[in-house]
């Protein structure tokens, strides 16, 4: 507990208590994986196509098909999924531009342009699209001060030059785009706090580090981190109950099981994280009764939650999961597969 | 997808939601039909809007509507005068903020926000602000609204001491103001670009008012600087070997000596190292007769592992010493106390504080046991900076730091000129490959560790006893070793797995002495 201390009038320090914000994990929470619930989950997810949060999540398809397939491969039930309906899926995404859309009818965004090709990794299928296409949009993303554009509207994000550098080292392009521009921009976003945030000047954010440690461990310039400082801002964001908060005095989440684990591992630090109490955490986040990770204990699944609890827990060791890769969160066979294998620090 | 809670509910209810969602779904697809039918079909129309603003206010994550949107609006500029484009925007934002209001936290909704500004004929940056103090005083841990307060106040021209009082009236009125002091560390630096002697206070709140928040920042600052320069550590020359060793404080790209930098022949050589992209050198002279030469800056000279210290400075920290012992014996448990006082204490005297720091270490693992293996790792990093220290004052090549729960090695560049030493009984897990820099090490002892592999093992040209017992060597076919030790009378030019102990022998040989045999746990 934090406490605070004002002056009393007489000068002498009055002690007021206050609370972390953190959640309190029930006794009867979920101990154990259930590994078949989470699959049968997302084997039926978006089966029923007229489901509500199916449809209004639409503009996010390709990143959601990404997250199921994945969380699928890690527990070994990718062939359970649709591969054909996929890739033609996929297909009918890609724009004249070579940039690739959340789904048909949508307009190509970088963010899902990376979400299609790790799923056509995957499945080993890349050359199901226009290659070269991909690589000249992600090229014409860069702007002068080397930062990466989302889509030609502009908004600029670090967490677009992940995805870049992360779509071009998939498909073996690494070489088009101006590296050392774009590695000063991601350093000019580092701050005070030894992380990363959006653009320079904005505050540090665990899914952010996990986007700028990510994209210099692929461009191999991890030792610009200050390892020591970062890490120790990272294993900060674990809570009492074991969970990790994205940034100061917020909620505990098991979607930073991964931001902040995966970038824990980036920089070797992974230690520095209490790793039964987190574990506890992610399982406790589990739905008993319709499979699926929620953020929290008791709250509503989603697939997004389901595969940073499962690609959490392998990042702890579990080995009735596959090996996740910390950078581009896919499993470590597939990038075997590809020959990619970035460094991490140690 | 974040913060929905589960609810339970009856079957009667259950059926009323689902009516009521069914409906809902009905809604959104006929709208989202019709509105992308519209785009595939070139209509750029005030119905364009209206659809777009029907769906994007419940829906803003929808980017594709947003970007039609932005599409529809540049195609009306072009049929309307100024005035009235003022307008359109004006009114734009006014929509755009009832979205906001909805939802303060969607990229969409802010991108846009600012693509409307470059689009306005007369921006109006007061009300942007004014947009922002709203925003922030509903949630100041919002980063779409300080990153958009940023690109405001850049285009606006606020000064930074304005913003500085910004930042001061709500770090005054909230607890919650991670924020807020971020903000202030990339202001300041922008008033001060070279750090006065005091800063420091100005940067943190008292120990006082915000605990938490002032060891971040003194812990920050401490950690910071405690991050070494980019420099050449040690310039060794050996005679016997004909070798010059180069040691730096970070990794380098590799280039090749130029031929001929080290003569055979002549019996004096001076030499000089050249560091070219950092504009530094280092001189080093080996004279005839002697068998070794060095060029080492002294660690305690110029305060290699901490920031020099005005007298002003030194006792700003004093007092914030001061502060943080009275809190601590008000909150004997309070982690960051310990952490800080830890910190102060490494800034003002870290030989002196040694016992004193290694007692709150103790006490940090137990009040803060989460976070133990940090706390180990960096007490681990002082214990060395320490004995770096004491082995420079002592002027001896030998380092020793045993029994003394080290959980991590770092520093290894300084070690350079180290002949012997003893890493016995702590809990290292592995001599990693840049232990490789003691290249004038003849005697490791690492017994009673935890260390994994041989690995650190390579390329020690001068190492001929080797003493670690006792700790958690894999015999194992999944841990190769490769030993080399071109001056012994073995040589293994080979990779082999570490499988059985007739194949150990060989290792045995290969060194004067080499204890590893014995205690290895599997």
């Amino acid at each position: 507990c934090l406490s605070l201390l004002s002056e009393s009038d007489d000068g002498n320090f009055i002690l007021q208590g206050t609370q972390v914000k953190d959640v309190v994990i029930k006794p009867e929470a979920p101990n154990t994986l259930l590994l078949d619930k989470h699959a049968d989950y997302i084997a039926a997810y978006g089966s029923k196509k007229d489901d509500y949060e199916y449809t209004l999540s639409e503009y996010l398809r390709m990143s959601g098909i990404y997250w199921g397939l994945t969380v699928m491969d890690l527990m070994g039930q990718l062939s359970r999924m649709n591969r054909e309906e996929i890739i033609e899926f996929i297909k009918s995404c890609q724009h004249d531009c070579g940039g690739i859309s959340a789904s048909t009818g949508h307009d190509p965004h970088l963010l899902y342009t990376l979400s299609a090709v790790q799923i056509l990794s995957l499945y080993d299928s890349i050359n199901v699209i226009d290659v070269d296409k991909v690589v000249d949009y992600v090229k014409g993303l860069q702007q002068e001060d080397g930062s990466f554009a989302g889509d030609k509207w502009g908004e600029i994000d670090t967490r677009f030059s992940f995805c870049a550098v992360a779509t071009l080292a998939l498909l073996g392009k690494l070489d088009v785009i101006n590296m050392d521009k774009a590695v000063g921009f991601v350093l000019s976003c580092m701050n005070f706090d030894g992380g990363f945030g959006c653009r320079p000047g904005s505050e540090s954010h665990a899914g952010q580090i996990y986007c700028c440690t990510g994209f210099l461990s692929i461009t191999g310039q991890l030792h610009q981190v200050n390892a020591d400082l970062l890490g120790w801002w990272l294993c900060e964001r674990q809570l009492p109950s074991g969970g990790l908060n994205g940034r100061p005095e917020k909620l505990p989440d098991v979607c930073y099981s991964w931001w902040v684990l995966a970038s824990l591992k980036i920089i070797g630090r992974i230690h520095w994280i209490d790793k039964a109490k987190l574990r506890s955490f992610i399982l406790a986040c589990q739905d008993e009764e319709t499979g699926g990770f929620a953020d929290r204990p008791g709250d509503m699944v989603d697939p997004f939650h389901t595969l940073f609890g499962v690609a959490g827990l392998s990042l702890l060791g579990d080995e009735q999961i596959k090996p996740v890769n910390p950078v581009f969160c896919m499993p470590e066979d597939v990038l075997q597969r590809i020959g990619l294998q970035p460094d991490l620090l140690n | 997808m974040h913060g929905r809670v589960k609810v339970k509910s009856t079957a009667q209810q259950e059926e009323e939601k689902r009516k009521e969602r069914e409906k809902k779904l009905k809604a959104f697809v006929s709208a989202r039909d019709a509105v992308l039918r519209k785009r595939s079909a070139g209509e750029h129309d005030e119905e364009a809007l209206q659809l777009t603003q029907q769906l994007l206010s419940s829906n803003p994550d929808f980017a594709t509507l947003w970007n039609y949107r932005r599409e529809v609006l540049l195609q009306l500029e072009t049929s309307r005068e100024k005035d009235e484009v003022q307008k359109l925007y004006e009114s734009e934002l006014h929509f755009i903020e009832a979205c906001l209001k909805v939802n303060p936290k969607s990229y969409g909704c802010w991108h846009h926000r600012s693509w409307v500004n470059t689009r306005l004929p007369q921006p109006d940056w007061t009300r942007e602000l004014g947009l922002c103090d709203r925003c922030l005083s509903l949630d100041e841990r919002n980063f779409h609204c300080w990153d958009y307060r940023r690109v405001v106040v850049k285009e606006s021209g606020v000064s930074v001491e304005q913003e500085l009082q910004f930042t001061d009236r709500l770090i005054g009125s909230n607890f919650s103001n991670y924020s807020s002091w971020h903000y202030r560390s990339t202001l300041l630096p922008q008033l001060h670009p070279q750090p006065a002697p005091d800063s420091a206070s100005n940067t943190s709140p008292s120990p006082t008012a915000s605990p938490q928040i002032h060891s971040h920042r003194v812990c920050e600052e401490q950690l910071l600087k405690a991050e070494r320069e980019e420099m050449i550590s040690c310039v060794y020359v050996s005679r016997e070997r004909e070798r010059v060793s180069v040691a730096f404080s970070k990794p380098v790209h590799l280039c090749d000596l130029p031929p001929g930098s080290v003569s055979d022949i002549s019996n004096e050589h001076n030499l000089t190292v050249h560091w070219t992209e950092k504009y530094t050198h280092r001189d080093c002279a080996l004279y005839t007769g002697c068998a070794e030469s060095w060029c080492r800056d002294s660690a305690t000279d110029q305060e290699l592992f901490r920031s020099e210290l005005s007298v002003e400075k030194s006792s700003v920290l004093q007092a914030e010493l001061q502060s943080c012992n009275q809190l601590l014996e008000l909150e004997p448990q309070n982690k960051w106390c310990l952490l800080t006082i830890i910190l102060l204490m490494r800034a003002l005297d870290p030989l002196g504080h040694e016992k004193e720091t290694l007692a709150h270490f103790q006490t940090l693992k137990e009040v803060d046991p989460m976070r133990s293996s940090y706390y180990s790792d960096l007490c681990s990093k002082f214990l060395i900076e320490n004995t770096i220290l004491k082995m420079e004052y002592a002027e001896v090549r030998v380092f020793s730091l045993s029994n003394k729960n080290l959980t991590t090695l770092c520093h290894l560049d300084q070690l350079l000129l180290v002949t012997h030493i003893n890493l016995s009984s702590n809990q290292l897990l592995r001599l990693p490959p840049q232990f490789a820099m003691l290249q004038c090490l003849e005697v490791l002892e690492a017994d009673d560790n935890a260390i994994e592999s041989l690995e650190g093992l390579y390329h020690l040209p001068k190492l001929e006893e080797v003493s670690l017992r006792n700790n958690r060597i894999l015999f194992s076919k999944q841990s190769k070793c490769f030993i080399r030790n071109p001056f012994s009378a073995f040589r293994a030019s080979a990779w082999f797995d570490l499988v059985s102990r007739s194949q150990y022998s060989s290792l045995i040989n290969s060194y004067r002495l080499c204890r590893i045999m014995e205690g290895q746990q599997i």
